[in-house]
């Protein structure tokens, strides 16, 4: 494995590990369905960035959906973190048996910190890694006649032993545990009580962070972030259903969009949810669904009447692993073909990527930004790596106004779908204006919306709806991101989570240059074309089993001469499987 | 204004002798009762013959995709409240393709009025079987008959928990002129079921068949007895009039009567606020 400078390990090994101060280090916390992992990483989070320190978390569960098994990765740091490292500083298991299902999860170096339940006598498995340090064992479950039986919350003892791992004020886990428990005294008490008795025990083994800045962030989920940020990009109106990873984002928005004069509807299904945005955007009303893979297929009819109908509609997927069902809780990139290419006919629509929980908020407003100015549906993809994983972030500072519709006013003249509209947009005409009426149809139609079967026209309609398109590659011709050195001999195209892959990865190969797309369609060739010359090498590095982002851009340029890097999703990918995927692209 | 001021300058395309004429006339009739300005009605369709009717409107219309224009008709009431807000679409459209969104729609009780021009058939794609196609309809093409039996659509919407149903026939102008005004007027999701002969895949005689099973309810008929009006959606007739209209302030009574959603249904936020739509 090659050195990755913005990961825990000092290069100097004569320092003791555990003892100087990191400045970033990951956790790995490992249990059953009851015991409070999820909770436990919440409370961490949320204390670092009560600090001022950066940091995410991810979590893992079993193949079903709920109960079982869950793990949770928390990486902390002084810096912006968007990849959730590879090795494991701390690691805390509640239970031997869970955690076979998460191999590679967790990797030991020798001065990892593990703590682990009393009565698992067990051996670590081998996959794990080797700690130098002594394991600590604390007596986390009750248990009477050989059973297990309910004692402490368990998570409450665990925090106040990584409170002493970290060094972190037992004042400051008393303040998450009243914020997570306030409305509930007694409760709060029985927490508080299990805190205490830990943090009176013999103390676990020292692995000290370096202080935050002070200054309070906060941390968000990707899909917080994508409601959030559609709030601030003028939504009005969400209709959606639920579907692992993206149903928070409805459940963000039953919670804060009412506050913004907004409303939220739980459709019978994703082709009424993408229906309801529609209807409420014929309205004049920007609106929303979101959803994954099976849900978008559901709305693929539904998002050329968006086109065809000029009607703006963001749609965001939160794509997970495989057709059909596949692995709902698993992350992927091979939705791509179907937001960029699905439907029938001929139609214009935008595709933007999401990177992480930041970015997250200002794709949404370009999303929206699209959608309303050129009246159609402009697709977001996200995935489930980012939907799920709650990141810390500096507040957010953004008083934009929201984008707005081009709209019709008496004496303006044009038709609603007149062809010589400047980039395609046409005034949109808004019920309520008396001589506004007009024929909005999924049917192909004349200027006036009526109906026709004339080739001419229907030659005419599609010119004047992709010049929207025109217009908008355009707009967003540098909508993209690089990293590393310009003149750095190698390359990669990537796109949506790789982003925090990718940002590890230049840090510690400064022969690499990495280029990510914002918008997927219109894709930014001509500045890709512009990047990529004088490369030695290139490769597409993706998660999906076809490589759709290579085979994607084969269409648009010449890309001889540059590997696709690619697997089927599952688990993100790390630097060591990056690395070892461009050595056998290489040879 | 005049009927014929609810009539855009487009030209209807339906085949001669049409039942869809008859409700275009009695509807635009309805609306000018109503003195629903053109501006604040939208009248909304998916695919079909009779999902053409809302390019012969003079209103904000929206011919959408086959059997998704109650979903769509649903997102705009929600938006634009003070939108008069009607939908029409045919049986395949409504109670095929469509069907799954019906009951959704009565449940959240948006105040919308959604007239099914029912002519058994598929008349768009030609003459193929409906879900209401009747075991013993005479085609005159000659495509084979259903082999299926066919749904009852009233009692369906009734078992919905609708507050307001009734059923007309097109060849009765003054009657779909007076279902439809009292549809429109109620302030809740109403439902109009609306007889309408297809003069192409019909034989002629079928299609006056059809219009000797009708009855009008008889006089003291009590739209409130939802038992009564089970009753009369049942047999070989059609019984034409206000079948069911509840209360729209009370909450459905009596064990018979699934439960449904009194009142106007509010979204979560109860809906959006005046500033966010582009209004003048
Ligand atoms: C998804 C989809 N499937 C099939 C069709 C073809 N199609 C158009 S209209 C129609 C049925 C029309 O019957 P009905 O709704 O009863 O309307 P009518 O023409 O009888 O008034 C069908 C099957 C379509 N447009 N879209
Ligand atoms: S085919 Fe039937 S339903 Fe369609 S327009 Fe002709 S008569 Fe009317
Ligand atoms: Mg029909």
């Amino acid at each position: 494995m090659s050195q990755t400078p913005l990961s825990t390990t000092p290069a100097s090994a004569a320092v003791p590990r555990g003892l100087a101060e990191s400045h970033s280090l990951v956790m790995a916390l490992v249990g059953s369905g009851g015991d409070g992992v999820a909770l436990l990483g919440d409370l961490m989070l949320r204390m670092a960035a009560q600090q001022g320190l950066y940091g995410m978390m991810v979590q893992s569960y079993g193949p079903q959906i709920r109960g079982g098994e869950s793990a949770v990765i928390l990486r902390i740091g002084r810096q912006e973190t968007v990849y959730e490292g590879d090795r494991t500083d701390i690691f805390l298991c509640f239970r031997l048996a869970d955690l076979k299902r998460f191999q590679g999860a967790v990797r030991l170096h020798p001065q990892s910190v593990v703590i682990q339940e009393e009565s698992d006598t067990g051996d670590l498995p081998e996959w794990i890694g080797r700690s130098d340090r002594e394991t600590y064992r604390y007596p986390f479950a009750k248990i009477e006649n050989g059973i297990e039986v309910p004692g402490d919350p368990k998570n409450m003892l665990a925090l106040a032993l990584l409170c002493r791992v970290l060094g972190w004020p037992a004042a400051l886990a008393r303040e998450a545990i009243g914020h997570r428990f306030g409305s509930r005294p007694d409760v709060l008490g029985r927490n508080l009580a299990a805190f205490d008795r830990a943090l009176a025990a013999a103390p676990p083994p020292p692995f000290p962070i370096a202080p935050g800045t002070g200054r309070s962030l906060f941390a968000e989920t990707g899909n917080e972030a994508i409601a959030r940020g559609a709030i601030t990009a003028g939504l009005r109106f969400f209709a959606g259903y639920p579907i692992t990873p993206s149903s928070e984002i409805m459940e963000t928005l039953i919670d804060e969009l009412p506050l913004a004069g907004g409303c939220v509807v739980q459709a019978e299904d994703e082709i009424a949810a993408l229906g309801m945005v529609l209807g409420a955007s014929f309205g004049g009303v920007p609106g929303m669904t979101a959803t994954s893979g099976p849900g978008l297929s559901l709305m693929t009819e539904m998002t050329g009447l968006s086109s065809m109908a000029e009607l703006p509609a963001v749609i965001v997927d939160c794509q997970r692993a495989g057709p059909a069902t596949g692995m709902p809780s698993r992350t992927e990139q091979a939705d791509l073909y179907h937001a960029v290419f699905a439907g029938h006919g001929d139609f214009p629509r935008a595709v933007l990527g999401v990177f992480d929980v930041v970015h997250a908020r200002e794709v949404m407003y370009k999303a929206f930004t699209l959608s309303e100015r050129y009246q159609l549906p402009v697709l977001v993809l996200s995935d489930a790596y980012i939907a799920q994983r709650r990141q810390i972030r500096a507040p957010v500072e953004d008083s934009r106004v929201p984008p707005e519709r081009l709209v019709w006013k008496p004496g303006m003249g044009p038709a609603r779908f007149d062809v010589g509209g400047e980039h395609g947009v046409t005034p949109f005409r808004v019920p309520g204006n008396p001589e506004g009426t007009y024929l909005a149809a999924g049917i192909e139609h004349t200027q006036e919306g009526y109906p026709t079967a004339d080739g001419t026209i229907h030659q005419q309609m599609n010119a004047k709806r992709f010049r929207k398109l025109e217009a908008i590659a355009r707009d967003t011709k540098d909508w993209f991101r690089t990293l590393g050195a310009p003149h750095a001999p190698r390359g990669i195209i990537a796109w949506g989570s790789q982003y925090g892959l990718m940002k590890e990865w230049v840090a510690g190969h400064p022969e690499y240059r990495v280029f990510l797309p914002e918008i997927l369609h219109p894709f930014p060739i001509a500045a890709l074309d512009a990047w990529r010359k004088n490369l030695e090498s290139a490769a597409v590095v993706e998660m999906s089993y076809q490589g759709q982002l290579h085979r994607t851009l084969a269409g648009l340029t010449d890309l001889s001469g540059v590997v696709s890097v690619t697997r089927s999703g599952g688990t993100p990918m790390k630097q060591a499987e990056l690395e070892r995927l461009l050595d056998e692209r290489r040879s | 204004m005049k009927a014929k001021d609810y009539r855009s300058p487009l030209e209807p395309v339906w085949c001669t002798g049409c039942g869809d004429y008859g409700v275009l006339k009695g509807l635009t009739q309805a609306l000018a009762d109503l003195e629903i300005p053109p501006e604040r009605l939208a009248v909304i369709s998916g695919i079909g013959c009779s999902s053409r009717l809302p390019g012969y409107t003079r209103s904000y219309s929206f011919n959408s995709i086959h059997g998704r224009a109650l979903p769509i008709a649903t997102g705009l009431k929600l938006a634009r409240p003070e939108i008069t807000t009607i939908v029409i679409g045919g049986d395949g459209d409504g109670f095929s393709i469509g069907l799954g969104h019906l009951p959704h729609a009565i449940r959240r009780n948006p105040d919308v009025t959604y007239a099914v021009l029912d002519n058994g058939i598929y008349g768009l794609t030609k003459g193929q079987s409906s879900p209401t196609t009747e075991v013993d309809f005479k085609r005159s093409r000659g495509l084979a008959g259903p082999d299926e039996r066919p749904l009852n659509p009233v009692l369906l919407v009734l078992s919905s928990g609708c507050g307001f149903v009734a059923r007309t026939h097109a060849g009765n102008l003054p009657h779909v002129r007076e279902t439809m005004r009292a549809a429109i007027r109620y302030p809740g999701f109403s439902f109009v079921h609306v007889l309408a002969g297809c003069a192409t895949f019909q034989t002629p005689s079928y299609a006056q068949e059809i219009y000797e099973r009708c009855d009008m309810l008889p006089e003291g008929y009590d739209p409130t007895d939802f038992a009564k009006a089970v009753e009369a959606t049942r047999g070989e007739r059609f019984q034409l009039g206000v079948i069911y209209r509840r209360d729209p302030e009370a909450l459905p009574e009596g064990a018979l009567e699934p439960a449904g959603v009194a009142g106007i249904w509010q979204p979560r936020g109860g809906g959006v606020s005046e500033d966010a739509a582009h209004e003048e």
